[in-house]
């Protein structure tokens, strides 16, 4: 068995090739290497709770969940079809405020409104993906800019359709089999659930033929468009994916909080949202989610103030992008290959 | 001998002075109380008052013997948060303190966004909450506040809204007026686009119009920091009055691009106090008013103001645009505290809320006792100052009763 299970990602990276011999992903040993690597994961994260953390670290912990469940879309756009959107929590309000609205106005609860959440967050996400059909790069970043502001706007002069700047309230999710989700461990159990459905998600389209697929645009879209793949109905598609998440992750955000305002889903929190990306990584599969831990976990755990914070992100994604392009994941799994090649040659030579 | 009275004498000592302490101990109870308030971030400046003035306020009751309850003496122990103005810090604050250290009650925020959300963990768990913006008087009604409402633990330490509008608004025409060659008609609100800035602007506008202005709204998006393209728009409505709201740390950003500007005769900052528009040696030609909630710091009306912002600031508060705020975190825990006393029980926080809702309680804040009413609001003057043009420390002022019933919209 190899040692290099966390390379749960596609065959090239930026900075190299992955894909070397005996590294290849649909190996049987890899696929149980990443099976174990993942129950491990999701164990650990489990038990959490039962180490007696706190209610704060429990907080951080769930808004990391449904930030990295918004990040996973991103890390399709960005990482996969190398898209990149400075709007995306405007993606997240849509789905935080059609739970909010569909609360409010007509009295539907979390069930029957997660639905609605993510179809109408993906249905704008391939509204807001159009315009990337004409145009590419630093435009299309500036068309999601407008996008996310827009959306602002109108929420915050909606009147008492969208709470207006104000916002909207929500109550509590409605009880299933007993369950409780006024308890924050029942509702982390349930951002976790919602986590783990994304990654399994995002991991069946990175090995899919549409992820490859996606890869080649990202990496020659004229080749690509030229070999026969429609590339606008592909770019569509992940636009609409990215949606669905980021909807989802709304509407775990708005039951969290249980109140929402516009000031949310500004610019502001997009840039973060990029900015959480570009350091975790968006090409590998658990990037997203450690660009979310790094951004939510480093203030709380260096006593860092927003001012502190931002010093200390802006450094950080300078080194990445000088030294890691391929963000903290990638650095992490250049580490783990470098220790485990010496743990395999430490033990073919004690072997010998 | 020489040796056991050398060791021995320390020893008893020490031991009699550990009796003596567990006996302290044992006499002493902890009452835990929270503050959530952003120490750093865009609303430090309000943040700050929240803690600055429950650290006073715990300190004075503390050094005065702490309060009796059944018998048996408390001191307060404070847990502070910062929030750094964020959502999702002050709600993890926010749940550290309710469920992991298990106070009693918190103070803050300053945010009405964070407020909400904090209600509804504070609530839950029957911890009182005191909390600074009067736009919470939109959620606050019979339904939320009753016994089963989630808004039944939280106070808002700040009056209604139209009742500081109101007289905020009497107070500066008033003191504007003699200045101006002609009676003031034509006022513009300038003000941040956000839940507070909504809220308040809603009640300002109507206050002016009821004192007979005509009214432009003008709103900048929060975090503005060249407000010169705004500004212009404004001064080419031709207003007699500019009134700067609410954030007076935006204030004091926007007001000198709007004196180079020149953009009208005269000009009313909201939520900033007379004692930083001296520190900062601001001054102008035109008449400038100030508000303050509820007193001012830098030209208080009574000696117990002036006093108290001596001590406030003795015990290393920052000097802030809204200092004047901190009075009424202040008053509330004394309020509190007497509240917990009449009950006589820590354990009954449905008797605490019932306590303060039948309350008169004399403070610093108000010349007269404050009180809660039915929807957990408070009822006091506002301070208006007017700063002679030309001068940053020659300021004359006025307390504005509150009015007994809101101004009619159009």
């Amino acid at each position: 068995m190899t040692m290099e299970f966390l390379n749960l990602k596609m065959p090239m990276v930026r900075g190299g090739s992955h894909a070397k011999a005996g590294t290849d992903p649909h190996s049987p040993d890899r696929r149980i290497e990443q099976i174990v690597f993942a129950v491990a994961l999701i164990v650990l994260v489990a038990a959490l709770p039962s180490l007696n953390i706190g209610y704060r670290f429990l907080s951080i912990a769930i808004t990391t969940g449904y930030t990295a469940i918004a990040l996973y879309g991103l890390g399709l756009q960005f990482g996969q079809a190398g898209i990149m959107s400075v709007g995306h929590a405007a993606m997240l309000g849509i789905g935080a405020y059609t739970a909010a609205m569909l609360s409010n106005h007509l009295g539907i609860g979390f069930w029957a409104a997660l639905p609605a959440s993510i179809v109408l967050a993906a249905i704008a996400g391939g509204l807001v993906g159009l315009p990337s059909l004409r145009v590419s790069g630093q435009h299309y970043i500036i068309i999601t800019f407008c996008f996310c502001a827009l959306l602002v706007i109108c929420l915050t002069n909606g009147g008492s359709f969208t709470g207006a700047a104000t916002g909207l309230d929500v109550g509590s999710i409605p009880r299933v089999l007993g369950i409780n989700f006024d308890k924050l461990f029942n509702y982390y159990y349930l951002v976790l659930g919602a986590l783990a459905i994304t990654l399994a998600t995002t991991y069946a389209i990175m090995n899919s033929s549409y992820g490859r697929t996606l890869r080649a645009i990202r990496e020659n879209e004229q080749l690509a468009r030229a070999i026969g793949i429609n590339v606008d109905m592909h770019k569509i598609g992940v636009f609409m994916a990215s949606g669905a998440f980021a909807g989802l992750a709304g509407i775990l955000q708005v039951y969290y909080l249980r109140h929402i305002s516009p000031t949310l889903y500004g610019a502001f929190p997009s840039l973060y949202l990029a900015l959480m990306v570009m350091l975790g990584g968006g090409r590998l599969l658990y990037g997203p989610l450690i660009g979310a831990i790094i951004v939510n976990f480093l203030p709380e755990v260096m006593d860092l103030n927003p001012v502190d914070s931002r010093i200390a992100y802006g450094v950080a994604l300078l080194i990445v992008i000088l030294l890691l392009p391929g963000g903290v994941s990638s650095g992490l799994l250049a580490i783990y290959r470098w220790v485990g090649g010496l743990l395999v040659r430490r033990g073919s030579k004690a072997g010998s | 001998m020489r040796l056991g009275i050398t060791l021995g004498l320390p020893l008893a000592a020490a031991l009699l002075s550990g009796i003596a302490a567990q006996t302290a101990l044992a006499e002493d109870g902890e009452i835990k109380v929270g503050v959530v308030a952003a120490e750093s971030g865009s609303f430090v400046s309000a943040g700050n008052t929240i803690a600055a003035a429950a650290k006073l306020a715990t300190q004075q009751i503390n050094d005065a013997g702490g309060i009796k309850i059944a018998g048996k003496t408390y001191k307060f122990k404070l847990f502070i948060r910062d929030d750094r103005t964020n959502v999702d810090t002050a709600i993890a604050a926010a749940r550290e303190l309710v469920n992991d250290v298990g106070v009693s009650a918190v103070w803050g925020t300053e945010s009405h966004d964070f407020s909400v959300s904090m209600a509804k963990i504070t609530g839950p768990a029957k911890v009182l909450q005191f909390t600074g913006n009067s736009s919470l008087g939109g959620v606050l009604s019979d339904q939320t506040v009753a016994k089963d409402g989630w808004l039944h633990y939280t106070f808002q330490t700040e009056p209604q809204e139209w009742q500081r509008s109101t007289s905020t608004a009497k107070g500066v025409l008033s003191l504007v007026g003699p200045q101006l060659k002609t009676p003031p008609k034509h006022s513009v609100v300038f003000v941040g686009n956000d839940a507070t800035g909504q809220y308040l602007s809603e009640n300002y506008v109507t206050a002016l119009k009821a004192e007979g202005q005509t009214v432009d709204l003008v709103k900048y998006p929060p975090d503005t920091t060249d407000f010169s393209p705004l500004l212009t728009r404004v001064k080419s409505l031709n207003p007699d009055v500019v009134h700067f709201w609410y954030n007076g740390d935006s204030t004091l950003i926007a007001f000198p691009q709007a004196l180079k500007l020149g953009v009208a005769p005269s000009y009313f900052l909201f939520g900033v106090d007379p004692g930083i528009y001296k520190e900062r040696g601001l001054k102008a030609d035109q008449p400038v008013t100030m508000s303050c909630v509820p007193m001012c710091w830098g030209s208080a009306p009574f000696q117990a103001v002036k006093d108290y912002f001596v001590k406030y600031f003795a015990l290393g508060a920052a000097k802030g645009p809204q200092s004047s705020v901190s009075l009424l975190y202040y008053d509330y825990f004394f309020m509190y505290a007497k509240a917990l006393e009449q009950v006589g029980k820590l354990d009954d926080p449905d008797a605490v809320v019932a306590a303060l809702e039948k309350m008169q309680y004399q403070g610093v804040v108000s010349a007269v006792p404050l009180s809660f009413n039915n929807h957990h609001q408070v009822t006091f003057a506002t301070e208006v100052c007017l700063a002679e043009p030309g001068t940053s420390d020659q300021f004359k002022c006025a307390v504005e009763a509150p009015p007994a019933t809101a101004p009619k919209a159009d």
